[in-house]
């Protein structure tokens, strides 16, 4: 691989096999993208989704093939990396505020015991803006609904200003408001050059976040623009089950 | 009510205890988020066998080095088996526990007298610390609280959310073994005043007692260390109370917990009346999308 050409493209997956204790769940993933990119991952529970996610924070090992974040291996663009982890996935009794949540997307330049700054406070205090939860930096993280939650978990990793940002799921159980709030800054982030890589299974919103689709099920099934991927008969096979057509030409699908 | 601390033995214990509250209320914080209380129960069982070696070896002096080297041990053992999933299995650590807790008891069975020598290590002799121990519990609680300062940030995260604190890259591995060893060395500073059971209480109880008075992790230490110390002053004028005007014989140590117990289910309501009005102010449950799959 040409370095130059490696440190232009955001995250590049040539041949990836990613999976735990030596045993792969997802194999021969191959993605390249450029900066301000948004890439939806598509598939079944345990298509490897989060697992993928999980191997380009590097926290999980590359098994097979080569997986570069803006020219680094993933263990070393730890900063350059943003991740919104799963709400469910967070012990909602945990004592702290919307605010502390946040602040802590800044704790890796604050670093280990030095007070916060000014710089840090505005940063926590501009990402709650955009995602508008202005008023509730001093409410206590649990009493938020899932949606806040969701949406908190993001402005910490906006006030990280990640340049590849990493989001599981983050429409799960997320109610309205909340999703327009997620998409419309998503969108933000993308024009502004963020490369953004979520994982889901609404193919409704996967239409509407991403310019590109990989379709994935233990291996990469599809990749390409949503209109060309999330068709019936590629779901169908990646998903093992049935695809229906609906009326507007999207696509969702059915349990065998 | 001040009269019973001015005799020297009375002011300090009451010196000692107020210092362990000092740490045992921050510590007692991450000991409640993360869950570690069955694992702090584990700590003091398995320092056990270290006091009493340590008392073998060097008598009195002897027993914080041998508290503190099988302190130690034990928080890299519990580390280890955290990291290899073993710890979600509380047999494993019950295993630990009650193996390095029986050698601890056949150590000191050996000897003749071994009823007070138990006595005394599993529920210490607040009555009779000496200046040199308050001193080396000062410098104890100093390092404790040196090391919690320093590593406070990164636990928090840690605790709320590993795979995001794993993300931003702190060694989670690294920052429980830290937890670990503080916890040890609150055993390790404990143990000679309140022995190896009733130092659990001390970093169980202020945590979960000062969760129902606030949600914020500061104010919960201070609530807790302050806590402590009023359990602490009670417990200690409730001993003296009882064995010189009334000739009944209410050990101190014991005493101070059953206060902070007290205070814990005193306290108890307001965090069932806190918890009601935050489900009141939560909202709605959040919508499923009808384009959801499940695979």
């Amino acid at each position: 691989m040409n370095d130059a050409a490696a440190a232009d493209a955001a995250l590049r997956c040539t041949e990836v096999s990613v999976g735990y204790h030596g045993t792969p769940v997802l194999t021969n993933v191959t993605l390249d993208l450029v900066p301000g990119q948004r890439l939806a991952l598509i598939g079944p529970n345990g298509a490897g989704k989060s697992t993928l996610i999980k191997s380009i924070l590097g926290l999980v090992p590359v098994l097979a093939g080569t997986c570069t974040v803006l020219g680094r291996t993933p263990s070393h663009a730890r900063t350059l990396i943003g991740y919104v982890p799963q709400t469910d996935s967070l012990d909602a009794d945990f004592p702290v505020t919307a605010g502390q949540v946040v602040m802590m997307g800044r704790y890796r330049r604050i670093g280990w015991w030095r007070p916060t700054r000014g710089v840090d406070r505005r940063a926590v205090q501009e990402a709650l803006d955009r995602l508008g939860l202005a008023d509730h930096a001093r409410t206590h993280f649990g009493v938020l609904s899932g949606g806040q939650r969701q949406r908190v978990l993001l402005a910490r990793a906006i006030a990280a200003e990640p340049r590849l940002l990493l989001l599981d799921e983050p429409f799960n159980g997320v109610d309205l408001v909340s999703q327009d709030a997620i998409l419309s800054v998503l969108r933000e982030l993308g024009a502004a050059g963020t490369t953004l890589v979520l994982s889901t299974h609404d193919l409704t919103l996967a239409h509407e976040f991403a310019d590109t689709v990989c379709v994935l099920n233990g291996r990469q099934w599809a990749l390409g623009p949503p209109g060309a991927t999330l068709t019936a008969d590629t779901l169908r096979r990646a998903y093992g089950g049935h695809a229906i057509e609906l009326r507007d030409g999207r696509t969702v699908l059915v349990e065998p | 009510m001040i009269e019973p601390f001015t005799v020297p033995f009375m002011g300090r214990a009451l010196a000692e205890l107020v210092l362990l509250a000092l740490v045992c209320g921050p510590v007692s914080v991450f000991v409640f988020a993360r869950r570690l209380a069955f694992v702090s129960d584990a700590v003091t069982h398995t320092v056990f066998p270290g006091v009493v070696i340590g008392f073998l070896a060097g008598g009195i002096e002897g027993i914080v080095v041998g508290a503190l080297v099988a302190g130690i041990a034990t928080a890299v053992v519990l580390t280890l088996l955290g990291r290899a999933g073993a710890l979600s299995d509380d047999a494993a650590t019950a295993v630990v526990l009650t193996a390095m807790f029986s050698i601890g008891v056949v150590l000191v069975s050996r000897r003749s007298s071994y009823t007070s020598d138990l006595t005394s290590f599993l529920f210490g002799r607040i009555l009779t610390v000496t200046p040199r121990q308050i001193v080396e519990t000062a410098v104890l609680a100093v390092l404790i609280l040196g090391l919690l300062l320093v590593g406070a940030r990164a636990l928090v995260f840690r605790t709320f959310d590993p795979a995001g604190a794993a993300a931003a890259g702190f060694r989670i591995a690294g920052l429980d073994l830290l937890l670990n060893i503080i916890v040890a060395l609150v055993v390790v500073a404990a143990v000679r005043a309140v022995g190896t059971i009733l130092v659990v209480a001390l970093l169980i109880v202020p945590a979960a007692a000062a969760r129902m008075l606030t949600t914020r992790l500061s104010q919960m230490a201070l609530v807790g260390t302050g806590l402590i110390i009023l359990a602490a002053y009670g417990g200690l004028l409730a001993s003296w109370t009882a064995s010189v005007d009334y000739g009944i014989a209410l050990t101190s140590a014991s005493a101070v917990v059953l206060l902070l117990v007290l205070a814990y289910l005193l306290l108890l309501p307001l965090g069932a009346l806190r918890s009601r009005r935050n489900h009141g102010r939560t909202a709605p449950h959040a919508r499923r999308s009808p384009h959801e799959l499940v695979g």
